[in-house]
């Protein structure tokens, strides 16, 4: 290596020094504190059995905790393929030309700047027995009272959670797509068509294939999010059993503070469940992809 | 063997008129191109028929029958698109066999299919590469083999030589000629190039502004312009006002030229005078023969290889005359320019 080969490098590292020294210090930080106090090692508090994993076994040992895990998974899921089918659905149409298009492009994006607190509001103004939905329909005589109306939020199948969800995540995936959709035109389908594709068949073997890394990577951050999120299922959750995210909340919460490792524990199993998906998703479109001849 | 007919078609997009009444006519097994300056309304002509937009006006017809509100999957045509559009996540075989396989055709019967065109367009040893591992040579000749497996009733290409080198254009011109002939399939292509258009259509169709400017064979097209606006697109450079003095004599800047008897000019006329320059002949010495000569000097010398253009002052005008190359003539050389009358043609205005 030549001096000025040496001086471009030490040079590099001290660009990629900031982004480096956030992921090391904080991130990874965190991530092995939390590891280590869930295995017992919390001398701030006068424990130390490290290593220990009694913490892990009562949580894994209990029956709620699998409801807990179904309930996360449940919710993450059922919420991020809603606003992947809408996303897409919507993006294809943004595509397209029609009257008015320039305020539609605005509105779509409107729930991305409203924060999600707000939209869980919205969701309690809105969705709950005695808000704005049940009177509307007790008001058009299909109920007497707005107390019969259908219990939306608040209970273990989740609607508000997953309503909050897709209203904010559609147009996250929206734009992602539509980005990924503007970039590869309009060439490749209308070839279809002419060779005498319908619709069907130009949307899953064309378009789909060509916008699945946007699909992916979307899906992939709304997904990891709904996973961890913690407001939307305690505000507008069933209550016991809470999803993960609840759970630890409470945990640290607790009077007890000796059950924040128990916390601890919670919060790794949540980022073990996330990363094993992930990982696995990611590894499914790779082999995919490579299928396809892209390396 | 289709026929195409294109009646008073009209397209609007909002305000803006794309193109205004064209009627075309094209024979069944032709190949016709359309010719004309970006944003002409050529490429939507293409798109209108081959089903992609729909004219706001008109009819375009297939063997007579009306297809103006036909899908674009039920017009059985083929489009070989400017840049190929191949599906890029698809191999060359698997992109051939696409059309096809959507219209449901057996699997014994598309990789019949599929072997014999990809013999055809000689790229059986590419097929399971994809579309990012071939040169632009070897797209063109995937889109080209994806659309005829299609077996359509009329081939379209939009501007199928342009993104071509030059070597690999003269190879993709006699490609496509060849199998057009062979196959005889009804074939229009879109560009913007003259000397693409004339390489390699029966007729021109010469489109400005959404209208119809000339429909004609490229050799007509070239020496005998319609107007000022198509003498100019296919490079006239020696464009002169004159006047008509008798029936076969007109006078210019240059001096006076005999051309062919002009039936339909009375004397007086004012005219535009077209004198192609490959069409002058050029001498130092005297007059050979009665007719046009000029008297001028060579001002200027481009070198193109195989001809050469000379830009000669003559009688205060400059004209352009291009020669074969095999002889070279030196600027400041004192030169006569001569114009067969055939070879003279008069423009109106």
């Amino acid at each position: 290596m030549t001096a000025r080969e040496r001086r471009t490098r030490i040079l590099q590292m001290l660009q990629l020094l900031p982004i480096l020294s956030v992921l090391v210090i904080l991130f990874g930080g965190a991530l092995v504190m939390a590891l280590l106090q869930s295995l017992g090692f919390a001398p701030w508090f006068g424990i130390n059995t490290f290593p220990d994993f009694s913490h892990f076994g009562s949580l894994w040992g209990s029956q709620t905790f699998w409801v807990s895990l179904w309930l996360t998974l449940y919710y993450a899921t059922v919420s991020t393929l809603l606003a992947l089918v809408f996303g897409t659905i919507l993006a294809l149409a943004l595509i397209k030309a029609f009257p008015g298009k320039w305020l539609y492009k605005y509105l779509y994006k409107l729930p991305l700047m409203i924060p999600y607190t707000v939209g869980i509001a919205l969701a309690v103004i809105m969705l709950s027995s005695g808000g704005v939905l049940s009177r509307i329909v007790a008001f058009a005589g299909l109920i007497d009272d707005p107390g019969q109306f259908p219990q939306i939020l608040k209970t273990h199948y989740g609607w508000g959670i997953i309503a909050v969800y897709v209203w904010k995540q559609t147009p996250f995936i929206t734009l992602a797509v539509y980005a990924v959709l503007l970039g590869i035109g309009r060439e490749t389908e209308e070839a279809a068509a002419i060779l005498g594709a319908r619709r069907g068949a130009i949307f899953f073997r064309v378009t789909l294939p060509q916008i699945l890394p946007g699909i992916v990577s979307s899906t992939l951050i709304c997904f990891a999010f709904n996973v961890g999120a913690f407001e939307a299922p305690f505000i507008l959750g069933g209550g016991f059993p809470d999803t993960l995210p609840v759970v630890a909340w409470r945990y640290f919460n607790d009077a007890d503070y000796t059950l924040q490792l128990q916390g601890m524990a919670t919060v790794v199993s949540i980022g073990i469940v996330a990363g094993v998906i992930l990982f696995a998703y990611l590894w499914v479109y790779r082999r995919y992809e490579r299928r396809m001849g892209r390396h | 063997m289709t026929q195409v007919r294109l009646n008073s078609v009209r397209k609007q997009f909002g305000n803006f008129v794309a193109i205004e009444n064209l009627d075309l006519d094209i024979s069944s097994g032709e190949l016709v191109a359309l010719l004309g300056p970006s944003g002409c309304g050529k490429t939507t002509t293409l798109r209108m028929i081959s089903g992609l937009e729909r004219p706001s006006n008109g009819a375009i017809l297939f063997n007579g029958k009306d297809v103006s509100e036909q899908a674009v999957q039920d017009r059985n045509v083929g489009m070989v698109f400017q840049r190929y559009a191949l599906f890029p996540h698809m191999t060359v075989e698997k992109n051939v066999a696409f059309g096809p396989s959507v219209r449901g055709e057996s699997k014994a019967e598309i990789a019949r299919r599929l072997d014999e065109i990809l013999e055809v367009v000689q790229l059986t040893p590419f097929r399971t590469r994809f579309p990012a591992q071939l040169s632009g040579g070897q797209m063109q000749r995937v889109a080209v083999a994806r659309t005829l497996i299609t077996k359509p009733s009329i081939l379209m290409m939009d501007e199928p030589l342009a993104n071509l080198d030059t070597k690999l254009r003269v190879e993709m011109r006699r490609f496509i000629r060849d199998l057009q002939q062979r196959l005889g399939i009804t074939t229009i292509f879109v560009t913007h190039d003259q000397i693409e258009a004339m390489e390699l259509a029966d007729r021109v169709a010469v489109i400005f502004d959404g209208h119809l400017a000339q429909y004609d064979t490229p050799e007509r097209i070239y020496r005998y312009p319609r107007s000022l606006d198509v003498a100019d697109f296919m490079g006239a450079t020696n464009i002169y006002p004159g006047k008509v003095l008798s029936r076969n004599r007109v006078s210019t800047a240059l001096g006076e030229i005999d051309c062919l008897h002009q039936d339909d000019r009375s004397v007086g006329e004012s005219v535009q005078v077209l004198l192609r320059a490959e069409a002058l002949d050029m001498s130092t010495g005297p007059f050979t023969s009665e007719g046009s000569g000029m008297r001028g000097r060579i001002k200027a010398r481009d070198f193109f290889g195989a001809s050469v253009t000379y830009r000669v002052a003559c009688n205060d005008q400059e004209i352009d005359v291009t020669e074969n190359a095999r002889r070279m003539r030196d600027v400041g050389d004192d030169v006569h320019l001569q114009i067969a009358p055939e070879q003279v043609w008069l423009l109106s205005g």
